[in-house]
């Protein structure tokens, strides 16, 4: 029984941790209809810049945070830039394809500046861990559920509230009408992609400070998919629903499974999902339908 | 549009040539004239093993401008190396190979096992004598043209046992080891030694519902908590982790928040227990673990360590400063891929080692690493022999712990028993 | 085609052929001449590169039909290549049977396991289907991870090809090997696309709606597609399987269903010859990189952090992509037919 505890606990903190890069995803996806496949390479960058901030140059953590929060805007800017305006109204595949080779030259460019490639985060957060009954949860995982939804409430908002974020939503359902409205289109996806950046800088650094900063975050960005897959690659609320689900899900039928099935097992839960998802109910939990006319 | 038409042109005529150079280097072929003995070297120096691959390249290279510079080369001879980084990528480890034998290279090193692994059918079907720093059973079970330069994560595990049993177990019976294992050759060695040999040593092993099954987790995991509360409530006496070191210092810290450890003892496999790894878990959650590594550490006192200090320090001092252990064990690679020419060239001569082709090959086998016999290395790691039947050139490990943040030596070499896996029909083929 | 000036064509058979002039008969002669006498003055280690180069051909040629004719997006192909090259193992290595039974066993199991993942492109296409594909290629690797009859993470061996009673043991006898079946798979390929299936194929990349409407049964051709493209991904990964002689899931990773992606793009999406300059184009470009610039940087710079050279290699192929993306989203199939068509117009090719 405490172990059932145990894994419910543990699934959820791992599956805000999947929600949390999730929340970047949709953000892009919400504004532009571009799928940025090298999410988890820009986590991975941003964590090796927390690590260039707090470690080589050895700045204190006020004056390290904002930087890599800056870096990230900085980084997404270029990224939309230089990659994806030149390919506003190209198929889908292309824009998958720049954003994977865009992934792909920021890996050349983590191991160009960074050759070694493992490392460790100086310890943000203390080492203790809290008691829930049985079961124990870090205080690093408490962090970033409480970040996780903190930064869903504030997006959430943004896009309700906010004119940019109306003007997000109104560019993701027709470009053409949007630009006769005078809203500047290349201004909201620049807006987007430096939220979106920003928001994988946060999860970066929340995730490094876990388990080190390895080549690991790329796949652990590559499971935020099944996430967002099943929430609805549109939906906010999607994703922070989804996440603690894919996580429970990892979490007990690793626990449960494993000792009668293979050993492994809890690393192709997410996969099997996401076939099992796109089967059954292809626009996830909380996704818009697209309804295509010839 | 005209600006576009030229970029486009521009970058046509690049890749064109980039695509004529290597004809250009196809056609230059040999040439030289100075009397070389030539070995490929391939490291993982970047992917996702960099930051064992990148000291392991810097040892290797080091070590051989040492003896190139200073020892004037092997028996006169200069050694020259043909270095290609593999990048951890399979594929590219063989054309790496297949290019060290076009070259005329007598024998090829690498460090990783996984890399092994994919090029050792082509050297095996060419005869093409290589040597793997890290290795796995399956390399030189059934021995053939493969050697293994230290002993397997297999012998890590049958070796750290042994200490365990000798000296830290303290109840009567047999003690309960949990395995958790990395998903790869890394770990599967670990899990195979365990199989093989755990009734005989009188130890009893945790397996994760079935025998045979190990824990298992991968090297991106970022919470181990499901495993462990299962391995928590099997009660284990003993931890062992093969893996490498962001895992193993994921599953310490996730041991050290369910608050089994401190509390049962955990010991891991050389391949993890690195500085880099008392980093990740933090020097205080990581006090006690134990580990075993083929070679000496830093600033022991043994006859080699003074050059190999001096020429860290000077080339790469990230290295020194870390204290890292994999540019000691490529040092001491080098030094022995230098015995082995330096006793082949005296065994058979220059002449038939400079063509470079199958009849080298066999020489450099035949005549210089199987006459290998007590090589010290410098007292780097154990003394190197080859013995008929076992293709594994070094057989001795220490253990070590960390203490207050940093990696001490508690024993002197312990030997690793030689297992016949290949009598196993479990064992792979 | 474009033919040169004068030429017509008076009946049907002269229209639709591939080769049609007396020029073009004696180019392809002549380029076969150089191919086949290839292992004359090739030394062994470029031979490989040929053969690795032919093995990815084949590949992708199955990719291109796949993405490129019936606008099904695919980033899994390096796990439907695993599959076949693991069957090849299996049946030539665990059941002792003959090489050619391997070879189209490991396209056939293949194709089939393409369908099997191929299903969900009845519902969902563009990024729902590329993301399903991702997750196929993980759980195909995760299987040949965990099926003990696979190997494990240990691996399999595999013996040497062998027809009859020759066995391909030399790099030239794999080239020969290699090139034969590359050169029928492309001739498939360029035949699949001008007949019916090819038409209907295209017509669903277009607008599968109205494919539907005008009577194409998108089921049908989906799956055919993705049978297609995955047998020869198989047959692809069953020479691979005999040309390495020892399979390890490690070496098919997500980056190369990426590099695959890339190629095809980079060569021409959609045309027959793409796949052909896109393969040689990335696997030069990979052996340049790794043989001769990466050390010749490292040794050149020692200043730097020792390995960073290495760096060089993705960024110079992540750059590529998006520049060939952003300036020539044709591919190098396009430069190449504004090439022929500049030479035929000569001198007036604006």
């Amino acid at each position: 029984m405490a172990e059932l505890l145990q894994f419910i606990i543990t699934g959820i903190s791992v599956g805000m941790v999947y929600a949390l890069i999730a929340l970047g995803f949709v953000l892009v996806w919400k504004s532009s209809s571009v799928a940025n496949l090298a999410l988890g390479q820009i986590v991975l960058v941003s964590s090796w810049f927390t690590y260039a901030m707090l470690a080589q140059a050895e700045l204190p953590v006020y004056i390290a945070f904002p930087l890599v929060i800056l870096f990230a805007l900085f980084l997404g800017w270029v990224i939309e830039r230089f990659a994806l305006r030149p390919l506003i109204a190209q198929p889908i595949l292309s824009l998958i394809t720049v954003t994977l080779g865009i992934g792909y030259f920021i890996e050349g460019v983590i191991t160009f500046i960074w050759p070694w490639s493992v490392d460790a985060l100086p310890r943000l957060f203390p080492r203790d861990v809290i008691h829930i009954g049985p079961a124990v949860i870090s205080q690093e995982y408490l962090w970033v559920i409480v970040i996780c939804l903190v930064v869903f409430i504030l997006l959430s908002a943004f896009f309700r509230y906010h004119r940019m974020g109306i003007a997000m939503r109104a560019t993701a359902d027709d470009q053409m009408a949007v630009q006769a409205c005078g809203i500047p289109v290349t201004r909201v996806f620049s807006t987007s992609w430096m939220f979106a950046c920003c928001v994988a800088a946060i999860g970066g650094i929340l995730i490094s400070s876990i388990g080190g900063i390895t080549h690991g975050l790329v796949e652990t960005g590559l499971k935020a998919f099944s996430v967002v897959i099943l929430g609805g690659l549109d939906s906010f609320a999607g994703a922070i629903i989804a996440g603690p689900i894919i996580g429970l899900c990892e979490s007990l039928g690793g626990g449960y499974l494993t000792p009668i099935l293979w050993a492994g097992v809890k690393d192709i839960i997410p996969f099997v999902i996401i076939i099992i998802v796109m089967v059954i109910k292809p626009y996830g939990l909380f996704g818009e339908e697209r309804i295509e006319r010839i | 549009m005209k600006t576009k038409r030229l970029v486009t042109i521009i970058v046509v005529c690049i890749a064109l040539i980039v695509a004529a150079l290597p004809l250009l280097s196809a056609c230059d072929g040999g040439g030289k004239e100075d009397k070389t003995l030539k070995v490929g070297i391939t490291t993982p120096t970047t992917g996702k093993a960099a930051e064992k691959g990148a000291p392991m390249g810097h040892g290797n290279l080091d070590c051989f401008e040492y003896i190139n510079n200073e020892l004037g080369g092997v028996e006169g001879y200069q050694v020259e190396v043909v270095w290609r980084d593999n990048g951890y990528d399979a594929s590219k480890v063989v054309t790496i190979v297949k290019n060290f034998m076009d070259e005329g290279c007598l024998m090829y090193t690498t460090s990783s096992s996984a890399m092994m692994t994919a090029s050792m059918e082509i050297a095996n079907r060419a005869g093409f004598p290589g040597m793997a720093a890290f290795s796995s059973p399956i390399i030189y079970r059934p021995p053939q043209h493969i050697y293994g330069q230290m002993p397997d994560y297999g012998d890590d595990f049958l070796a750290f046992a042994k200490y365990y049993l000798d000296k830290v177990w303290k109840g009567s019976g047999k003690p309960k080891f949990a395995i958790h294992a990395l998903n790869n050759s890394t770990g599967k060695g670990a899990i195979d030694a365990a199989l093989a040999y755990a009734d005989s040593l009188g130890i009893e092993i945790l397996w994760d519902g079935q025998p045979g099954k190990a824990f298992e987790h991968k090297a991106d995991s970022t919470s181990e908590m499901e495993s462990l509360t299962r391995i928590k409530a099997m009660n284990p006496d003993v931890l062992y982790i093969s893996s490498t070191p962001a895992p193993t210092a994921l599953i310490v810290k996730n041991a050290y928040e369910l608050g089994i450890y401190p509390g049962i003892t955990i010991g891991s496999g050389h391949a993890g227990f690195t500085s880099a790894f008392v980093d990740i878990a933090g020097a205080d959650i990581a006090e006690g673990v134990y580990g075993v590594f083929p070679t000496v550490s830093w600033g022991d006192d043994v006859p080699a360590m003074a050059k190999m200090t001096e020429y860290v320090q000077k080339n790469h001092p990230g290295d020194y400063e870390k204290r890292n252990m994999d540019y000691i064990t490529c040092w001491a690679q080098s030094l022995i891929v230098a015995e082995i020419l330096r006793v082949a060239v005296k065994n058979v001569g220059y002449d038939v080692l400079a063509k470079g082709d199958a009849a080298a090959w066999k020489a450099i086998e035949e005549q210089g690493i199987q006459k290998l016999k007590d090589y010290d290395v410098g007292g780097l790691h154990g003394p190197v022999s080859y013995t008929p039947g076992d293709n594994r050139l070094s057989k001795s490990v220490r253990v070590f712990q960390v203490q207050g943040g940093e990696i001490k030596p508690l024993t002197d070499w312990i030997d690793a028993p030689v297992v016949k896996y290949e009598e196993f029909d479990w064992f792979g083929k | 085609m474009s033919l040169p000036c004068g030429t017509r064509n008076y009946n049907y058979s002269e229209d639709m052929a591939i080769v049609r002039t007396k020029t073009h008969w004696v180019l392809l002669i002549g380029f076969l001449v150089i191919l086949f006498t290839t292992p004359l003055y090739l030394n062994n280690y470029w031979l490989g590169v040929f053969n690795l180069i032919g093995i990815t051909l084949i590949a992708a040629v199955g990719l291109n039909i796949l993405v490129g004719y019936c606008g099904q997006l695919s980033i899994g192909h390096a796990g439907f290549i695993a599959v076949g090259a693991y069957t090849a193992a299996i049946l030539t290595n665990r059941l002792e049977m003959p090489f050619l039974v391997g070879l189209i066993g490991a396209g056939v199991v293949s194709g089939l396991i393409g369908i099997i993942f191929g299903l969900p492109s009845v519902r969902v296409k563009g990024f729902y289907l590329a993301i399903t594909t991702i997750a196929a290629q993980f759980i195909i690797i995760w299987v040949i991870n965990h099926w003990g009859y696979t190997g494990g993470f240990l691996g399999i061996k595999v013996p040497y090809a062998s027809i009859g009673g020759l066995v391909f043991r030399s790099e030239s006898s794999q080239f020969y090997l290699i090139t034969i079946i590359a050169a029928l798979c492309i001739f498939f390929a360029k035949n699949l696309a001008r007949a019916k299936v090819g038409r209907a194929f295209i017509a669903i990349r277009d607008n599968d709606l109205a494919a539907e409407v005008m009577g194409i049964n998108p089921l049908y051709y989906k799956l055919l597609a993705f049978f297609i493209g995955c047998f020869f991904a198989g047959i692809a990964g069953a020479l691979l399987a005999h040309w390495i002689g020892f399979l390890n899931a490690e070496q098919f990773s997500f980056t190369e269903s990426i590099l695959y992606v890339g190629m095809i793009i980079i060569g021409g999406l959609g045309t027959s010859i793409g796949p052909i300059f896109g393969v040689i184009f990335i696997r030069i470009l990979q052996q340049v990189l790794t043989v001769n610039l990466v050390p010749f940087l490292e040794s050149s710079f020692t200043a730097f952090p020792s390995g960073f050279a290495t760096g060089v290699t993705p960024m110079l192929f992540g750059l590529v992509i998006v520049l060939f993306l952003i300036l020539e989203p044709r591919g190098l199939a396009h430069r190449w037919a504004l090439f022929k068509s500049a030479y035929r117009l000569w001198p007036f090719s604006y």
